[in-house]
């Protein structure tokens, strides 16, 4: 009869552990402190992610702070711009971001869209899979890459023909009733959206270039989302009669707020792109109602003055316009991965 | 109420696979198709607009020179040696802080936290983080690195980077790793092996060739980066490889030449911008073609 060798005594810490307590006393210590401190680097991984973000924003929070207190809130509704005489808001900037960004969603939430359901719903399955890889290798593709054709490409095509043919077509057009005076008060007129001189380097051309990034990010996750619509749900359709276009809708409208989620996620990436549109959008410190006004970004001002700021006030002004954008970001990612990781929970009914 | 009573209504084909019947809904279907095939057709023309335009303005630029020269005045031969040497080390030295730290960070979701509430807030912060606009990294490399140091610098320029890779290497690796079969883990605890000799002998090999491919794909996504350098590295016309003077970036260059009026440094930009693009281009399709095979393997 064979009897078990007898066990060494239990470590502290035995109960937890999947060390076997075969090994002799040293092995075992050993094993279980390099268990801890895997462990521990592993966390420390996880901490230095929270200190990066904390980082970040305290950072950016004690450097704007002394314009934050100097202008306040005001900040973000006055639309001077003027280092000389230390007058600071980023209204233009504001502007300019919200509109190219709402432009680059108007442009690109149809094409991602359809794109999606065409990989999803439409191609064969030797052609989904390359047209997949290709929309992602567009979202591979440096900004600077987009920036570079955008400026050298783009913008002299937009000016010669693009703009002119826009120009003659809309004319008549009065639409946006928001201009800045001279003075830099705002004031309502009726504008023509496409009034000025057609110059390529404007709010069109940084609209349709971040409306071109936008479209590889939207158009992935809108696939993802339209691949989890369940099955039997589309069978279930079918089976009543009906068409493929009824069930494509009834598919769009189940995976609606993870669509949202994709927009809001390519909305946050627009706004926080720097390179490809300080390259095409004129660079100018100013609100314009028309299509063909030069702008300016929140990150392309930072782009362009940041290493200019010869002030105090100056750059704390950047430095809160950085905040600002920053913040803006940070909300819009946050909302939109809570929108898409509720998805990816299985639903309860 | 009899069953003969019930008349058996006219049920549709259980498989109509949406064909349409009334001409109507057969042409809103007809147009619905052709409208996403359309948008899917100009989503990838722009792929090839952008490709195409590099290739075929960056070709004529495309000389030794490139890889040999020194940036120079207008007219002399030009090149960009030390800004290709410069990324190198640029993504160097981000991979060796972005790295180690991102693949914790990854090691952490996937084989430590329980899929409570804490992960996902830590999933949440990384997903978020990796939202950062570049700008922002760059203005808060300057503050905390170029300013105290009194300088600009390949270190800042890199730390930057490194900021930018944290979340997307966090990522892959957690995504990785949750591939490998829990099976293994099981068996590796079963014959004895403690947690961290399961995780490094078991775990990581299994995912290697996984990670490596996440890795590829934040090297290409951190080459392409311009805007954190422009207030951390700078930039710099002359061969450095110490980092801690202003060091140049490919990236920089282009960005440099591009904004020129310039048709020779135009032409750089374009030639700079064909080799940074194959860069990227053959690591994401040499990602592809790694993933499906081991896919294909399992």
């Amino acid at each position: 009869m064979t009897t078990a060798p007898a066990l060494p005594p239990a470590l502290p810490d035995e109960r937890f552990s999947a060390v076997p307590r075969t090994r002799s006393r040293l092995r075992r210590i050993t094993l279980i402190l390099l268990d801890k401190i895997t462990f521990g680097a592993a966390f420390g991984g996880v901490l230095v992610m929270f200190g990066l973000l904390g980082l970040v924003l305290w950072i950016l929070l004690k450097y704007a702070w002394p314009a934050i207190t100097h202008f306040g809130l005001r900040f973000l509704a006055t639309t001077q711009w003027d280092p000389v005489n230390d007058k600071f808001g980023a209204l233009p900037m504001i502007y300019g971001t919200a509109v190219s960004s709402v432009i680059a969603l108007l442009l690109a939430v149809p094409v991602s869209v359809g794109t999606a359901i065409f990989i999803t719903r439409i191609a064969p399955k030797w052609l989904a899979g390359p047209v997949s890889f290709l929309v992602e290798l567009l979202a591979a593709i440096p900004s600077l890459a987009y920036g570079l054709w955008g400026a050298l490409v783009m913008v002299p095509w937009l000016q010669n023909h693009g703009e002119p043919a826009l120009q003659s077509l809309l004319e008549h057009v009065k639409i946006i009733p928001l201009g800045q005076n001279a003075d830099h008060s705002m004031s309502y007129f009726p504008a023509n959206l496409v009034a000025g001189g057609a110059y390529g380097s404007d709010l069109l051309a940084g609209g349709l270039i971040l409306a071109l990034m936008i479209i590889p990010i939207i158009t992935a996750i809108s696939r993802d989302v339209l691949h989890t619509v369940p099955r039997d749900l589309e069978d279930g359709a079918y089976g009543l009669g009906a068409t493929w276009w009824q069930v494509t809708r009834i598919a769009l409208a189940y995976s609606k707020v993870g669509i949202f989620g994709a927009v809001i996620l390519g909305l946050a990436r627009a706004v926080g792109e720097t390179m490809a549109v300080v390259m095409v959008i004129g660079n100018t410190n100013q609100i314009s109602g028309s299509l063909f006004g030069g702008a300016q970004t929140m990150a392309g001002l930072l782009a362009n003055e940041f290493l200019e700021a010869d002030h105090a006030l100056y750059y704390s002004a950047l430095v809160y316009v950085a905040l600002i954008l920053l913040v803006s970001t940070l909300l819009m990612n946050t909302a939109a991965r809570l929108l898409l990781a509720r998805l990816s929970r299985p639903r309860t009914r | 109420m009899t069953a003969s009573a019930i008349t058996p209504p006219t049920v549709p084909p259980i498989f109509s696979s949406g064909r349409p019947r009334n001409r109507l809904s057969r042409y809103t279907n007809l147009l619905a198709k052709a409208a996403c095939t359309l948008s899917a057709l100009l989503a990838l023309s722009v792929l090839f607009l952008i490709l195409g335009f590099v290739l075929y303005r960056g070709v004529g630029g495309l000389s030794l020179n490139l890889f040999t020269k020194l940036p120079g005045p207008v007219g002399s031969p030009i090149g960009m040696e030390n800004c290709i040497i410069g990324t190198i080390i640029l993504i160097a030295i981000s991979s060796a802080i972005g790295v180690p730290v991102g693949m914790l960070c990854g090691i952490y979701l996937a084989e430590y936290s329980r899929g409570g509430f804490f992960a996902h807030t830590v999933r949440l912060l990384v997903d978020v983080i990796a939202g950062t606009p570049s700008i922002v990294v760059g203005v808060l490399g300057y503050e905390l690195i170029v300013v105290p140091t009194g300088h600009f610098s390949g270190w800042a320029g890199g730390a930057a980077l490194a900021f930018l890779m944290c979340p997307i290497v966090a990522r892959t690796t957690e995504d990785m790793l949750k591939l490998v079969p829990k099976a293994y883990r099981e068996g590796s605890i079963g014959v004895g092996a403690s947690k961290s000799q399961t995780l490094f002998r078991v775990v990581l090999p299994a995912a290697r060739a996984g990670i490596i491919t996440g890795l590829m794909l934040a090297i290409a996504r951190v080459a392409g980066e311009t805007a954190p350098l422009l207030f951390t590295a700078l930039g710099n016309d002359q061969l450095v490889v110490n980092p801690s003077q202003p060091f140049p970036s490919l990236t920089l260059e282009i960005f440099k030449y591009a904004t020129s009026a310039e048709d020779q440094w135009r032409q750089q930009a374009w030639a700079g911008m064909l080799v940074l693009v194959s860069i990227i281009v053959l690591l994401s399709a040499a990602v592809r073609y790694t993933t499906r095979r081991t896919t294909h393997a399992r």
